[in-house]
């Protein structure tokens, strides 16, 4: 099953590299590629975040079975790439999805843990907005699905780790409540364009709900999540910290932001938050688990060097730019905050790659 | 024949002036290897964590039973391998490793070092 394990990881950041190019045609920068700028958010969320997440449910599960499911985002995640317009490849991706849920409903059964309960919430989230989607809704509509299957899927490693500071009863339901938010969230605007819903004044309201959620998670991250008191430690561990606190406060801005816009559709407060959330909440995690995640998908030693600050600081500037512009509604300053965005991501899987050589060479 | 057999005889073994290590002093150093297993997320080791169910050891190898704080926990690999090629090191013997998940880790399993490491207190 080894032997699984690398592929369906260099495929998903094949992915990656392609959401980063289609997020740079998105802004306006020429590159030498076919247009795909439509397919940024379904490849960074599908293909490249709905991989890796799937393939470390597979290795952490150690059954054939479950690299069905990353082995299905990442065929999907290609064929968006060759047959853009076609249903399929979103098919695909949809099968991905409920492949995790079912790999999650495995685990749980033989391990019934309250921070389980979150990760089936986060794939079935993704599901229902992998049907949406799939249907051809407007990215718009169903991305607080999309968002919710990673703010569950990251409260629940948080909420499993948090246990050894244990956490009381009522704790662990501030969390519960502040991850259900955006949960209600992407529910009512489902509802809100399905029609099903009198007032047109729930698009608002909805997405009003997603940014508290969001707001209150950040606070509850900030106060309950081990990252604070393992700041305090060298090495790896401070740096994993760092990264956790950058993510928790970035999660805060772009909910805050969500919670004073209300409806959003496009625009430059629209790239804000969803910005704040994928690259800055998001992103935040892979920098500071890659050196982690990758060695142990590869059966690698962990790659670890003070250099991973670099890209980590790179991504701060470049995204408070990217934000401050997108307030000010300056387009010079979004397009080089995305473009060093870009870089810093670059950047840290040169890190990646940089580290894990340096140790294979290095002796032991 | 009687040739044949002097030519297959083996010399007698030269006894070793090096004294082995006892089980007990095996023991301890499979514990000082894995005291130097790191969880590197909390920056804590795994003994103190309360990871380490069994260590057994007898003349040929180390036996570990070891846990991980989630079952679906995509470090167990990691650790299993760190735990193993700490324990070889420092005992010179072979290190037989076995995941197991019964009983379920809880935070309770962990020592009073690894609550002071963490900040003390709980949430």
């Amino acid at each position: 099953m080894s032997l699984l394990r690398f592929p369906l990881l260099a495929t998903g950041l094949l992915l990656l590299l392609n959401a980063l190019a289609a997020g740079l045609e998105r802004q306006g920068w020429p590159l030498p590629l076919p247009d795909r700028s439509s397919l940024h958010g379904g490849l960074m969320v599908g293909g490249f975040l709905g991989t890796l997440i799937s393939l470390e449910r597979a290795v952490a599960l150690g059954r054939f079975w479950a690299y069905l499911a990353p082995a299905s985002t990442g065929l999907g995640g290609l064929g968006l790439l060759l047959w853009p317009t076609s249903p399929y490849p979103m098919a695909a991706i949809l099968l991905g999805s409920l492949g995790l849920f079912a790999v999650i409903t495995v685990v749980f059964q033989r391990h019934p843990q309250s921070y389980m309960i979150y990760m089936a919430l986060g794939a079935g989230a993704w599901t229902m907005g992998n049907i949406l989607w799939w249907l051809g809704w407007p990215l718009y509509t169903f991305v607080p699905w999309w968002m919710s299957f990673l703010l569950c899927t990251i409260a629940s490693e948080r909420l499993e780790l948090s246990r050894l500071l244990q956490p009381s009863l009522k704790i662990q339901l501030l969390l519960a409540g502040a991850v259900a938010l955006p949960l209600v969230g992407a529910l009512l605007k489902t509802t809100a364009v399905l029609g099903l819903t009198p007032s047109p004044h729930l698009l608002g309201l909805a997405d009003r709900t997603v940014g508290l959620g969001l707001v209150l998670t950040a606070a509850w991250f900030w106060r309950f999540d081990i990252a604070r008191r393992t700041l305090r430690q060298t090495g790896l561990t401070r740096y994993i910290a760092l990264c956790l606190l950058c993510g928790y406060t970035w999660l805060a801005v772009g909910g805050l932001l969500g919670l004073i816009a209300g409806p959003i559709v496009a625009g430059p407060l629209y790239d804000a938050v969803l910005h704040a959330f994928f690259a800055g909440f998001v992103l935040a995690m892979i920098l500071g688990h890659a050196p982690l995640v990758f060695p142990a998908v590869l059966g690698l030693p962990i790659a670890y060097t003070p250099l991973f600050y670099l890209p980590l600081a790179l991504l701060q500037i470049s995204l408070a730019l990217r934000l401050a512009s997108d307030l000010l509604y300056w387009v010079p300053g979004q397009q080089w905050g995305g473009l060093f965005n870009t870089i810093a991501l670059l950047l840290f899987l040169l890190t990646v790659l940089y580290s894990i050589v340096n140790r294979r060479l290095s002796p032991a | 024949m009687r040739l044949f057999a002097w030519l297959k005889k083996q010399p007698p073994p030269v006894p070793d002036d090096k004294p082995q290590p006892t089980l007990q002093s095996l023991l301890q150093r499979a514990v000082a290897g894995l005291y130097s297993v790191v969880d590197p997320e909390v920056g804590v080791n795994i003994v103190d964590l309360g990871l380490v169910y069994q260590i057994d050891t007898d003349n040929d190898a180390v036996h570990i039973h070891l846990t991980t704080t989630a079952p679906a926990c995509p470090m167990a690999h990691f650790l299993y391998q760190q735990a193993q090629q700490a324990v070889a090191a420092q005992t010179g013997r072979a290190a037989h490793v076995e995941l197991v998940m019964d009983p379920t880790w809880t935070p309770a399993m962990m020592s009073a070092a690894a609550r002071r490491q963490l900040g003390g207190e709980s949430v």
